[in-house]
């Protein structure tokens, strides 16, 4: 894998700090930056956002509701798990024909009229959008909810080029002006609380008198976005699924901020990374039902459009012309690894994070990007590289609910695993970093004395009182050297005699 | 330096490729079976679970009453409606005379930034008529062309749509593979509309009318 695609996204001028660990479900006022990549932070926000009461209540409140949604609203299939199966078997064959699938979704977008742009990297996707808002002197631009651009860090890429950028969904939009991460894929700010909101709102010119109701904060944002639609010239949107059969863009939505972005300017710019693709129109739709219902347990989302080209001589809307971004960003590289590819199946449905304990108990900051959760997990060390994303694949239980519920068929503990054994092995590719010499010293003398039962008889009878050294109380909570491993694990004092030198105390052996 | 397009293509190219996975067969979907009654009531309820409100009329005249009631329960004095087959049955300018109401139409627009003003500024509420209806979730299936432009069931707060029955299927397969059947002769933009625009995106409450309508009315005619 080549670096190039890894490169950060330039800090913009507006989005100079970055966010303090902890402090992110705090207090109004500090602006924190958006984007930046703070992957190797997780265990720190961890640990403050587990002392987060806000972060605590929220999470607690959504695990016990959300799972029971996601049930009954998979039970509305007539067979879910048949459904299930046939959703993953879709993703299976969309990686294994993926050229054949983007060539040919290439030539159908392009014969009804759309321009096909590919971009290798962040910077080329982002510059692709500069030189074309440049070119049409454009203002500002909406966005719809996407996580590619957020990957790529295009509004930063458009301010520094003095070029607004509006998140047009409303949790985007409050993080937005909070400066703030996406908390979850499917509720960016639901974490930020109503005052907080308000705060934010009268600031910035929103509202006129602080409230506490949602509703009418809602009202504010519609108000305030409905002149950026109205005049808009540009719209950006993301992709939920390309059709190679038909060439079709599919968007998935519930606010009406994409058909918007979608319909009232002249143009528009729609960006997708390479594996969004699937074979036909009846794959798509049968993935829109496992999509909906496991993003936000609703059959169907309010919104889904689908777009084949730029409007048609004579209609009044929608987009002169239409340009089709498809970024690989290192996934094709990750594609060329038969164990990665997989990685590649996800269709950010949002289900393994609520499902996920570790998720559950420490939300969507400490994973430190776009993505987080299980997806993130399985995506992030892929696009990041192994080095800066240790803490995202070893904070695993292992408990595999994701992989249990994932409509893509993703196995995301065997991947945790692959990761790690891939990191200690050093990877080239992925940037794996093998152990410490010592650790690697200790594991040597550890295999050595596993392989036979006297080393080992005699290793354990040696170690056992300089292990018990440590102990305070009955519990082992410190040892030098091994103070990682002892980070978030306690282990009981060691005993006197092992189990085979009682069992022969007592004859029976 | 090298086409972008190239350099990925050459590299997935060159990977490994893995044995075409076996599909499993079609899953099956209930909705296919149900009569036309069934048909009906499934539409109804999953549509009003989303608190849009469904009407059932007898044909194109009571629709029209039924139209004028809902407008004027609403206080609207001013819609903005699409021309496409179904509307057109309506003669719908007649219909806004005769209640005192003003319809607007794309026709008459010079062009975008007056088309937009229009939907954005002066209509009350928005009249479309539905390509296809689909009963598995209460949706709405939208062809968007120069009868049926875009924001006329997007920028109004309030969408009335009217579906003849003859235009409800049970699945999406059903609308989809008649939209998407002849490839070189698709729409420019086709939507499923399920309920009005809507968000829970601040605390998890529900608000409805997010960037969209707020309230969706539906007369099914036959
Ligand atoms: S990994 Fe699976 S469950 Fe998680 S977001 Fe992706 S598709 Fe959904």
């Amino acid at each position: 894998m080549s670096s190039e695609h890894r490169r950060l996204p330039q800090p913009s001028p507006f989005r100079q700090e970055s966010y303090s660990p902890g402090e992110l479900s705090g207090e109004c006022g500090k602006e924190w930056q958006s984007m930046k990549i703070n992957t190797n932070e997780f265990v720190e926000v961890a640990q403050r956002e587990l002392t987060n009461k806000r972060t605590r209540t929220l999470l607690d409140m959504i695990s016990s509701v959300v799972d029971n949604l996601r049930d009954s609203a998979m039970s509305s299939f007539p067979d879910p798990s048949a459904a299930l199966e046939y959703g993953r078997a879709i993703r299976a064959e969309s990686l294994a024909r993926l050229p054949e699938l983007l060539d040919q979704f290439e030539k159908n977008a392009v014969a009804h009229g759309a321009s096909v742009f590919w971009a290798r990297t962040a910077d080329e996707a982002n510059q692709f959008v500069l030189d074309l808002a440049r070119k049409r002197n454009i203002k500002y631009v909406t966005k719809g909810k996407s996580m590619v651009t957020e990957e790529i860090g295009l509004n930063d890429a458009l301010a520094a080029d003095g070029i607004d950028v509006f998140e047009a969904d409303l949790g985007e939009f409050i993080a937005q002006l909070l400066k703030r991460p996406p908390f979850h894929i499917v509720g960016p700010a639901i974490n930020v609380p109503v005052d907080e909101i308000s705060a934010l709102f009268l600031k910035k010119g929103l509202i006129e008198r602080a409230t506490q109701d949602p509703v009418e904060l809602g009202a504010a944002a519609r108000r305030y976005l409905r002149q950026k639609f109205q005049h808009l010239e540009m719209g950006i949107t993301g992709v939920n699924m390309a059709v190679a059969e038909t060439g079709a863009i599919i968007n998935v939505e519930n606010e009406g901020n994409i058909r918007f972005s979608k319909s009232s300017p002249k143009t528009q710019v729609s960006f997708m990374t390479i594996e969004k693709v699937v074979p036909t129109m009846r794959d798509a739709m049968h993935l829109l039902r496992l999509l909906c219902r496991n993003c936000t347990a609703q059959k169907i989302s309010a919104y889904v459009s689908m777009d084949s080209g730029p409007k048609k001589p004579g209609e009044i809307d929608g987009p002169e012309e239409l340009f089709i971004v498809i970024l690989d960003n290192g996934r094709s590289a990750i594609y060329a690894n038969e164990n990665l590819r997989e990685a590649l199946r996800c269709i950010r449905c949002g289900a393994c994070m609520y499902g996920c304990p570790i998720y559950m108990k420490i939300g969507g900051y400490p994973y430190g990007w776009a993505y987080s959760g299980p997806m993130g997990q399985v995506v992030n060390p892929l696009l990041l590289g192994l080095d800066r994303t240790q803490h995202l694949y070893r904070a695993c239980t292992l408990c595999g609910k994701c992989k249990s519920i994932c409509p893509g068929g993703i196995d995301h503990p065997k991947l945790f695993l692959l990761y790690r054994s891939m990191d200690v092995e050093g990877d080239v590719q992925l940037k794996g970093q093998s152990r410490p010499w010592l650790e690697q010293k200790a594991m040597n003398i550890l295999s050595c004395g596993a392989r036979r039962a006297w080393h080992w008889n005699a290793g354990v009878k040696g170690a056992r009182p300089v292990v018990n050294l440590h102990a305070r109380g009955n519990v082992i909570s410190q040892m030098p050297l091994l103070g990682g491993w002892f980070r978030c694990r306690d282990l009981p004092a060691v005993g006197r005699k092992t189990f085979r030198e009682r069992m022969k105390e007592t004859g029976q052996y | 330096m090298t086409n972008p397009r190239e350099d990925i293509f050459s590299r997935l190219n060159s990977a490994r490729g893995t044995e075409l996975p076996q599909r499993p067969f079609v899953p099956p979907l209930s909705e296919i079976s149900h009569d036309r009654d069934r048909m009906i009531r499934a539409f109804t309820d999953n549509l009003t679970a989303q608190t849009a409100v469904v009407h059932h009329v007898a044909d194109f005249a009571a629709a029209a009453e039924k139209l004028a009631e809902v407008v004027a329960a609403e206080n609207i004095k001013s819609v903005v409606v699409s021309s496409d087959a179904v509307i057109r049955k309506l003669d719908l300018p007649e219909w806004g005379r005769k209640h005192n109401l003003t319809v607007l139409q794309a026709e008459d627009c010079t062009g975008r930034e007056h088309f937009k003003n229009m939907v954005f500024a002066e209509a009350d509420a928005a009249i479309t008529g539905a390509d296809f209806a689909i009963a598995e979730s209460g949706t709405l299936c939208l062809i968007h062309d120069k009868d049926q432009p875009r924001l006329i069931s997007l920028a109004p707060i309030m969408h009335i749509a009217l579906v003849p029955l003859e235009r409800l299927f049970p699945v999406y397969e059903s609308a989809i593979d008649r939209i998407f059947g002849d490839p070189h002769n698709v729409p420019s933009h086709v939507t499923f509309i399920t309920g009005p625009s809507m968000t829970a995106d601040i605390q998890g409450v529900p608000f409805k009318g997010m960037h969209g309508p707020k309230k969706l009315t539906v007369i099914l005619i036959g």
